[in-house]
C-alpha cells in the first residue's frame, strides 16, 4: 500500500522529476521502467481477456475518468471539465507507451465499476449522488489506481498556473517585486498594525 | 581561484555538511585562519535556482535519499520516506528555513531540574546554561542580521496573515506579539538588501533578504582562501587511527569515485538524523557500536518539535501569500506553565502556504480528496495560517536506527526514523488547537482545519550534549566525549528542544564551538 506524499513525488510532472536526477539516476530509471514495461506488456493479454468491459482507453474510459476525477476533487460551479480532462487525458496518453500504467488503468476502471454494479447495478458514472460516489471511491483509494489519478489532479488542478488566479492564489511575485507595493498589508477590515505590548521595535 | 586542499593534508578540519552549523563553523574558523575542507552532499545552487515554486523547488532541493519513517506519529502511514523535509546543498537547511530566530529560554537548558524526571521522557540538563550562551547569541544575531535591540534593526511590517493572527491573539488577552526577531533584513544590512514581501521564503530568497549559509557565511570563508568547499561530496565513513582518534573521511564524490580527506579534526554537521547515521555507519573493530556511541545515546532522544498547523477561513479576503511566510510570533504561551497540562511551551508562529502545498497537507496523505477538501481550497484566498512549534521530549524510543536491509545508493544501510509523540505532546497539541480555534473565532472564522505535523523540519537531540559521557554524545563544546578530535556542530547537539526554533542556537554553538576549537589547537590540545 502506498498512499502517500511519495505518490506525489512520483507523480511530478517530467520537468520536475528530471531534476533532481543525475544522468546516472536517469538511465538507472528509464531501465528500470523498461524492464516493468516488458513484463506487463507480456501479462497484459491475460488482463484483458479477463475484462468485462474494457480492452483499450477509449471515448467510455475517458468519460468514466472524468466523472471520477470530479467526485475526487469537486468544483461545481468554480471549475469546468477542461483542467480534469487535461489530466485524463495526459494519464491515457501515458497509457499509450507504457503498458503497465495502461493495465492498472484499466483494470482499476473494471474493479470500479464491479463495485458499483454490485451495490447500485449500475455502472460508476451513473451511481445517483456524490456521497455514493465518494464511498466507491472510499472503498479504492489505498490502490495505485486511485492515488495515480488523484496524484495527477492534485497537480494538474492544484498546481496548475492557468488556475491560481481562480482560487486567489497569485503565484510567483519576485518578477514583479514581492508586495512591498502591492498590497502585502492591504486588509483594512482588521486594524493596521496594533502594535502592542512585546513588539518594542 | 578557488582553495585546493590535498587529499593527503592532515592538518585540516574536515566539515560535514554546510548548513547553520556547518557553514558557520566553517567561516568562523576561517575567519581564525584555521583550513578547512566542507564536504558537502548535495550541490551549488545560486540564485538563478530559486524559483517562486513550492513544488518545483521541493524536488530541486530537498533531501530525497532513501529514508524510512517508523513510530507511531501520523508520518509512518502519510510520509514513509519522508520522515523530515531537509534540504541537500550547499547551505544546507538554511536555503529553505523561514528566518525565525529565537533564544531558547533560561528553563529550557534545565529540563530536568524544573521539572523533574517524567515518565516515558529521557530527559536532561544542558551542560551549559542561557547565561553562558548569551554572549554567542549576541554575536549570531550580529551575524546573521537578526531584528531586533542587538542589530538595532527594527522587526519586519505586518503582513496580513500576522495581522490576523495578532488581532485575534490580542482579543485573546495575549500579549506577547511580534514580528520578529527574525533573520531577514528588515534594511538593507551587511550586502544584503531588505526583504520585498515576495513571501516563498521555504523556497529561498530569490534576493537574499533572508540569512543563508548558502551566500553568506560559505562565501566569506572561501574569501579567506582558508576554506575548500567540495559540493557533491558525500561523506560516508569517519576513520580513526591505532589510538582512537580520528584521522579522516571517506567519501563518495558526484561520479561515485570513492576519496579519503585525511583530516587534523572532524566536525560532523549533517542535521540530526545524518550525523549520528554517519556516526553509525563508522562503527569498526575499536568501536563496535558506532564512533562516540560508548554512551549507547547516539541517534536517541530524536526531537523535532511538537508541532501541528491551524488554518482558519476568515470572513473577508487575507490573501496569505503575500509577504514573508512566517514574520509574526505569539510566545504567550511558551512558558513552563504545568497548570495548562503539560511541561514546557509553544510558540504560535504565522504560516502561510501556497496553494500547492496546502492542497496537499490540508489533509495530508492519501485520504486527503474529497469534496471537503476541494471546497475548503475554493477559499483559500481567506484563508490565514498558523504552525504551533512546541517543546518536545527526549525519548529513548524516538531515534535514527540504520535498516537491516535497505541501501541507499551508496549501499549504506538507509535511516529509519522512529517517533512516536509523548502523551505530553498530545496534551499540549490539543491545547494549542483550542488556543487557536479561540484566537480565529474571536476575528470571525467559523472554519477551522487543524492539520497534524508536516515532515519534521526541526531536527533535533541525536547526539546529545551531557556533563556526564554515560548521558550523551558530547560534552559542553560539542566535542565527543569518547573522542576528543570529533565534534558534533548542528542540532544534533541539543539536549532539550525547547519551543524555540532552533537555528539561532545552531549558529550560537558554532560560533562557540569555534573559538573553542581554536584555543585547543592553538595550546597543542587538538
Ligand atoms: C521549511 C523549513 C523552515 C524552517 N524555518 C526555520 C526557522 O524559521 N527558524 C529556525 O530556527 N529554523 C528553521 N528551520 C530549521 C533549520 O533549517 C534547521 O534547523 C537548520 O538548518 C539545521 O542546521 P544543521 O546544520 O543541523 O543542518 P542543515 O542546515 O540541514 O545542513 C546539513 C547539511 O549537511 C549535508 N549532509 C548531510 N549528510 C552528509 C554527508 N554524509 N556528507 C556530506 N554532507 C552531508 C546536507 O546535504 C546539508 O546540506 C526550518 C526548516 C524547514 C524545513
Ligand atoms: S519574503 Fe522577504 S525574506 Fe522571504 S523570500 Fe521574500 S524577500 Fe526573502
Amino acid at each position: 500500500m502506498i498512499t502517500n506524499w511519495e505518490r506525489f513525488i512520483s507523480n511530478l510532472p517530467v520537468r520536475l522529476a528530471t531534476g533532481r536526477l543525475n544522468r546516472r539516476q536517469l538511465l538507472k530509471a528509464i531501465l528500470a521502467s523498461t524492464a516493468v514495461a516488458g513484463f506487463a506488456s507480456a501479462n497484459a493479454g491475460h488482463a484483458v481477456a479477463n475484462a468485462p468491459v474494457a480492452v483499450k482507453l477509449g471515448k467510455e474510459q475517458r468519460a468514466f475518468m472524468l466523472q471520477m476525477s470530479k467526485d475526487i476533487y469537486p468544483h461545481d460551479g468554480f471549475l469546468d471539465d477542461e483542467p480534469y480532462l487535461k489530466v485524463v487525458d495526459s494519464l491515457i496518453k501515458e497509457a499509450e507507451t507504457d503498458s503497465a500504467v495502461a493495465k492498472m488503468l484499466n483494470d482499476g476502471l473494471i474493479d470500479l465499476d464491479q463495485r458499483a454494479y454490485k451495490i447500485y447495478n449500475s455502472s460508476y458514472a451513473e451511481v445517483k449522488g456524490y456521497g455514493a460516489r465518494e464511498a466507491l471511491l472510499r472503498q479504492i483509494e489505498t490502490t495505485d489506481f486511485f492515488q495515480k489519478v488523484r496524484g495527477g489532479l492534485l497537480f494538474g488542478i492544484y498546481d496548475n498556473k492557468d488556475l491560481y488566479a481562480k482560487f486567489g492564489y497569485e503565484g510567483s511575485s519576485w518578477e514583479e517585486g514581492g508586495y512591498i507595493d502591492r498590497g502585502f498589508s492591504d486588509m483594512t477590515w482588521l486594524p493596521q498594525d496594533p502594535r502592542v505590548k512585546g513588539d518594542k521595535k | 581561484m578557488a582553495t585546493k586542499i590535498d587529499l593527503n593534508d592532515d592538518s585540516v578540519v574536515v566539515i560535514v555538511g554546510s548548513g547553520a552549523g556547518g557553514g558557520t563553523l566553517a567561516n568562523e574558523l576561517a575567519q581564525q585562519g584555521i583550513r578547512s575542507v566542507v564536504l558537502e552532499a548535495g550541490k551549488r545552487f545560486t540564485f538563478d535556482d530559486i524559483e517562486n515554486d513550492e513544488w518545483a523547488m521541493f524536488s530541486k532541493i530537498s533531501w530525497l535519499d532513501k529514508r524510512k519513517s517508523a513510530g507511531g506519529w501520523h508520518g509512518a502511514q502519510n510520509h514513509p520516506t519522508l520522515p523530515a523535509w531537509i534540504v541537500k546543498g550547499v547551505g544546507g537547511s538554511t536555503v529553505h528555513w523561514a528566518g525565525v530566530a529565537l533564544r531558547l529560554q533560561e528553563f529550557e537548558f534545565k529540563t530536568k531540574t524544573v521539572n523533574g524526571d517524567i515518565e516515558g521522557a529521557n530527559v536532561l540538563d544542558w551542560p551549559i546554561s542561557r547565561k553562558e550562551l548569551d554572549p554567542y547569541y549576541d554575536k549570531a544575531e550580529l551575524k546573521m542580521g537578526v531584528t531586533g535591540d542587538i542589530t538595532g534593526m527594527p522587526h519586519l511590517p505586518w503582513n496580513n496573515d500576522f495581522r490576523v493572527l495578532a488581532e485575534g491573539a490580542r482579543r485573546m488577552g495575549y500579549n506577547e506579539i511580534a514580528s520578529g526577531p527574525m533573520a531577514i533584513n528588515s534594511v538593507d544590512r551587511d550586502g544584503r538588501p531588505a526583504c520585498q514581501q515576495i513571501g516563498f521564503c521555504m523556497q529561498g530568497c530569490k534576493i537574499g533578504a533572508k540569512w543563508s549559509t548558502m551566500y553568506t557565511e560559505i562565501p566569506s570563508a572561501e574569501k579567506t582562501g582558508k576554506c575548500e568547499v567540495r559540493p557533491n561530496s558525500m561523506v560516508l565513513k569517519i576513520e580513526h587511527d591505532k589510538s582512537g582518534k580520528v584521522n579522516g573521511v571517506v567519501y563518495a564524490d558526484v561520479d561515485g569515485n570513492i576519496h579519503k580527506q585525511k583530516a587534523r579534526i572532524v566536525c560532523v554537521a549533517g542535521n540530526s538524523i545524518e550525523s549520528p547515521r554517519l556516526l553509525l555507519n563508522s562503527e569498526s573493530s575499536m568501536f563496535k557500536d558506532g564512533l562516540a556511541n560508548s554512551s549507547g545515546e547516539v541517534g536517541k532522544n530524536y526531537m523535532c518539535h511538537t508541532t501541528a498547523g491551524v488554518y482558519g477561513v476568515m470572513p473577508e479576503p487575507v490573501n496569505m501569500h503575500r509577504g514573508t511566510s512566517v514574520a509574526g510570533l505569539v510566545s504567550d504561551e511558551s512558558h513552563n506553565n504545568t497548570s495548562r497540562g503539560f511541561v514546557g511551551g509553544y510558540m504560535l508562529e504565522k504560516l502561510s502556504l501556497g496553494l500547492p502545498f496546502l492542497s496537499a497537507f490540508l489533509v495530508p496523505g492519501g485520504t486527503g480528496w474529497g469534496r471537503g477538501v476541494s471546497q475548503a481550497l475554493e477559499k483559500y484566498k481567506y484563508m490565514s495560517g498558523v504552525w504551533i512549534c512546541g517543546e518536545d521530549l527526549a525519548q529513548s524510543q524516538n531515534r535514527i536506527t540504520l535498516h537491516d536491509t535497505d541501501k541507499d545508493q551508496y549501499g549504506l544501510p538507509a535511516p529509519v526514523v522512529s517517533k512516536t509523540p509523548h502523551i505530553n505532546d498530545v496534551n499540549m497539541t490539543n491545547h494549542a488547537y483550542t488556543t487557536m480555534k479561540n484566537i480565529y473565532e474571536s476575528v470571525g472564522s467559523k472554519e477551522i482545519y487543524n492539520l497534524p505535523a508536516y515532515p519534521a523540519s526541526h531536527n533535533m537531540g541525536t547526539n546529545r550534549m551531557s556533563e556526564k559521557a554515560s548521558d550523551g554524545v558530547v560534552n559542553k563544546w560539542g566535542q565527543a566525549h569518547d573522542v576528543k578530535n570529533l565534534f558534533v556542530s548542528d542540532g544534533s547537539q541539543f539536549t532539550s528542544s525547547g519551543s524555540e526554533n532552533p537555528t539561532l542556537t545552531i549558529v550560537a554553538l558554532a560560533i562557540r564551538q569555534a573559538e573553542y576549537i581554536g584555543k585547543q589547537m592553538k595550546s597543542g590540545e587538538l
